[in-house]
């Protein structure tokens, strides 16, 4: 849109509406600030995934509200109205496969964002708070995933949420409080029920919206840390603002990550097992696939025994989240680059196969139980 | 100019960022294709998948997998399909990404129709490497797993845990194969640079400094008509949208056993002329029908008071004869 009309032609309808809004908020300059930033060595394919994550939490947010038109967050009627959203509500199948692959999609992209936050160094000196504050936000990830996967309330959600109250159950002093908390009875019932779904739909997206307006803002304040390599000419040569390169950039991430949670959607649509009941007969319960790492170390001999089972499930990957939380503050080293940083890359090399390494033997594992 | 790039690093410059750059347009003929019900994945879905969406060097070797190896990877004319609007796809990403890496990595001038030229030249040499390395990996992946298992079916490691085994195991094969796999790729890609580096030798230096250069290689990716592209792109979204939406099954392809829906049959249309001639002949025949019942009736009446006279006649002490035979029930009386 034109920002002045030009000299002897009378302003347009749109243009009008723009100079009243420009006249009582300033939106000229607010739309200059948010497109004119500039991003150091240009626009790159590396930096759409904070986008995307945004873009995923509004698609979920769209999905979410539309299963909840249909949707009885009761122990009697949660898992018939879920059915009934799959068999009768029109395209009810695939929102909800949309909204069930949206969450895998929000874990992977949350992963792959820290990951290259992580190895550009982008954590360092000024942008510490950026990284706490991401960090939040990827405990907000996991914790939506987990409230989420009990509401459909069949024995798969059900026997899943009873794995990770049991966990949460080992963590000391406040773990007994927070698993009487979620559950809110002997066993996993209407409270539960109650509780994972006020949570998930009240609880979590007010604490995220929050926490990613802060971030976002923090990072404004730092502005982007730009690439790790390339001489000062270089990067002067190819430094860009934020509009258009980068956001055309973003829109087309977008699109590449719609369509492949619309393609996994028509792949493998949501199945819903048996009724959730308090007897697991054949099925052998297991946590939701990104939870499948910690689940499987726990069944190392190492990890047997009450004690064994603190440290598999609370004390190493406690131990890894403040490592990653004072990260920041311990690496005063300003060099960025992560091939001149091989403490780092062979620790995120490390992590990483180890994920995949115990995720993939957990599925390996499930012949074994049969 | 960087002249001493290994034919490896060229390889890969080149596909890397061609095969995210035609990802989207084949991501979207992929969405497409599966709500039209035209593609249907069998096995090996994440290779198949994959190989589908790198195409500039599977374009052939697919094809020859599927066929040679017997590799089936699924079926529908959606896969036949993606594949030939896949190959202008990766003409025009080959083309602006070869530009780009001529421009700003080699600091050439980029010789005309890159994108044909650089496309052919990998499509040859996946045509003949891929199915190599699929077969490769195959049976290196498969005979680790055998070789892994023998040992850990041993006695002395037979004690060992389930869960132990399964990630020692897994962590054994799996660098094995994942290290034959990276050796492989880095000779794929090396051949992809040695086999385009004539094009790059031929082509002349860019006369530009570097400022220049990232200048022109930037612009050329503007359209000259920034409205017209805009228009047209939301043109194409709505479209696709519509596309989608219509072709998207209403209900879940996949229903639960417990509410499967009744297989409803349709009632046959009814023909209220046809019908009403049907019941009238039926009503006429019926009506025949019960004309000959009574006067069977009669007959058999008449019949019986005949012989109950002869009976009177012939004296007392004679048994009266039972009824031979009962007059049979039309069968249009049947329920």
């Amino acid at each position: 849109m034109s920002d002045t009309p030009s000299a002897g032609t009378q302003p347009t309808v749109a243009e009008k509406v723009f100079d009243f809004v420009d006249e009582r908020v300033g939106l000229k300059l607010l739309t200059a600030k948010m497109l004119n930033e500039a991003v150091p060595g240009g626009s790159r394919w590396a930096y759409v995934f904070g986008s995307i994550l945004l873009f995923i939490f509004a698609m979920q947010a769209v999905t979410g509200v539309l299963l909840m038109f249909y949707y009885v967050p009761t122990a009697d009627h949660a898992y018939a109205s879920t059915q009934y959203i799959l068999h009768d509500v029109d395209y009810g199948w695939f929102l909800l496969s949309y909204h069930f692959w949206g969450s895998s999609a929000m874990v992977v992209c949350v992963f792959a964002h820290m990951s290259q936050v992580f190895l550009w160094g982008a954590y360092k000196k000024p942008r510490e708070l950026i990284w706490v504050v991401g960090l939040a936000l990827f405990a907000l990830v996991m914790a939506f995933g987990f409230t989420g996967y009990l509401l459909p309330w069949d024995q798969r959600a059900y026997w899943a949420t009873t794995v990770g109250v049991e966990i949460i159950d080992k963590v000391p002093v406040l773990g007994d409080f927070l698993a009487r908390f979620l559950k809110g009875g002997a066993t996993p019932g209407q409270m539960t029920l109650s509780r994972f779904f006020v949570i998930h739909v009240m609880v979590l997206p007010a604490a995220l919206i929050g926490l990613a307006g802060l971030h976002l803002f923090l990072f404004r304040c730092a502005g982007p840390a730009g690439p790790f390599r390339g001489t000062p000419t270089e990067l002067k040569a190819k430094t860009d603002y934020f509009f258009p390169r980068q956001i055309w950039k973003d829109i087309v991430g977008m699109a590449v990550v719609f369509s492949c949670i619309g393609v996994l959607a028509f792949w493998e649509p949501v199945v819903l097992l048996d009724e959730a009941t308090p007897d697991p007969g054949d099925y052998h319960p297991e946590p939701e696939w990104y939870f499948l790492f910690i689940f499987q170390h726990l069944r190392l001999k190492m990890f047997s025994g009450q004690f064994g089972q603190f440290l598999g499930s609370i004390a190493f990957p406690g131990a890894l989240g403040v490592m990653l939380l004072l990260l920041p503050f311990f690496d005063r080293n300003p060099e960025r680059n992560i091939f001149k940083r091989p403490l780092a890359l062979i620790g995120w090399v490390v992590l990483t196969a180890s994920i995949l390494l115990f995720t993939v033997s957990a599925i390996i594992n499930r012949s074994y139980l049969d | 100019m960087n002249d001493h790039m290994s034919p490896a690093k060229l390889g890969f410059g080149i596909l890397w960022p061609a095969f995210w750059t035609a990802l989207p347009f084949k991501l979207v003929l992929v969405v497409l294709f599966l709500a039209f019900g035209v593609v249907q994945f069998e096995n090996r879905i994440v290779y198949a998948f994959l190989m589908l969406l790198a195409s500039p060097v599977t374009v052939f070797a697919l094809p020859t997998i599927t066929l040679g190896l017997g590799s089936h990877i699924g079926e529908g004319i959606g896969i036949a399909l993606l594949f030939l609007l896949a190959v202008p796809i990766d003409v025009w990403a080959l083309g602006v990404v070869g530009r780009t890496f001529f421009l700003e990595r080699l600091r050439r001038e980029p010789p005309g129709g890159l994108g044909l030229t650089l496309w052919w030249k990998c499509a040859l040499v996946g045509a003949i490497f891929v199915p190599i390395l699929w077969a490769t990996e195959s049976a290196v992946t498969d005979g680790g797993i055998l070789a892994v298992h023998s040992i850990f079916e041993s006695d002395s490691l037979k004690g060992i845990p389930i869960a132990e085994r399964i990630s020692t195991e897994l962590s054994l094969w799996g660098t094995l194969s994942t290290v034959v796999l990276l050796v492989l790729l880095v000779i794929g890609f090396s051949l992809v640079g040695r086999v385009i580096r004539g094009t790059v030798e031929s082509a002349g230096h860019a006369p530009e400094n570097y400022q220049g250069l990232v200048t022109r290689w930037d612009l050329m990716r503007v359209p000259a008509d920034q409205g017209l592209m805009l228009a047209a792109l939301s043109g194409v979204a709505v479209v696709l949208s519509v596309l989608f939406w219509s072709s998207l099954p209403v209900f879940t392809p996949h229903p639960h056993d417990c509410c499967r829906k009744p297989e409803v049959q349709a009632a046959p249309s009814f023909k209220p002329l046809e019908t009403l001639n049907k019941d009238e002949k039926m009503i006429a025949h019926l009506a025949a029908q019960v004309e000959l019942l009574v006067e069977q009736r009669a007959k058999i009446e008449l019949e019986k008071q005949r012989s109950k006279k002869k009976g009177k006649e012939a004296g007392e002490g004679v048994l009266e004869a039972p009824e031979a035979t009962e007059p049979a029930q039309p069968a249009a009386m049947n329920p």
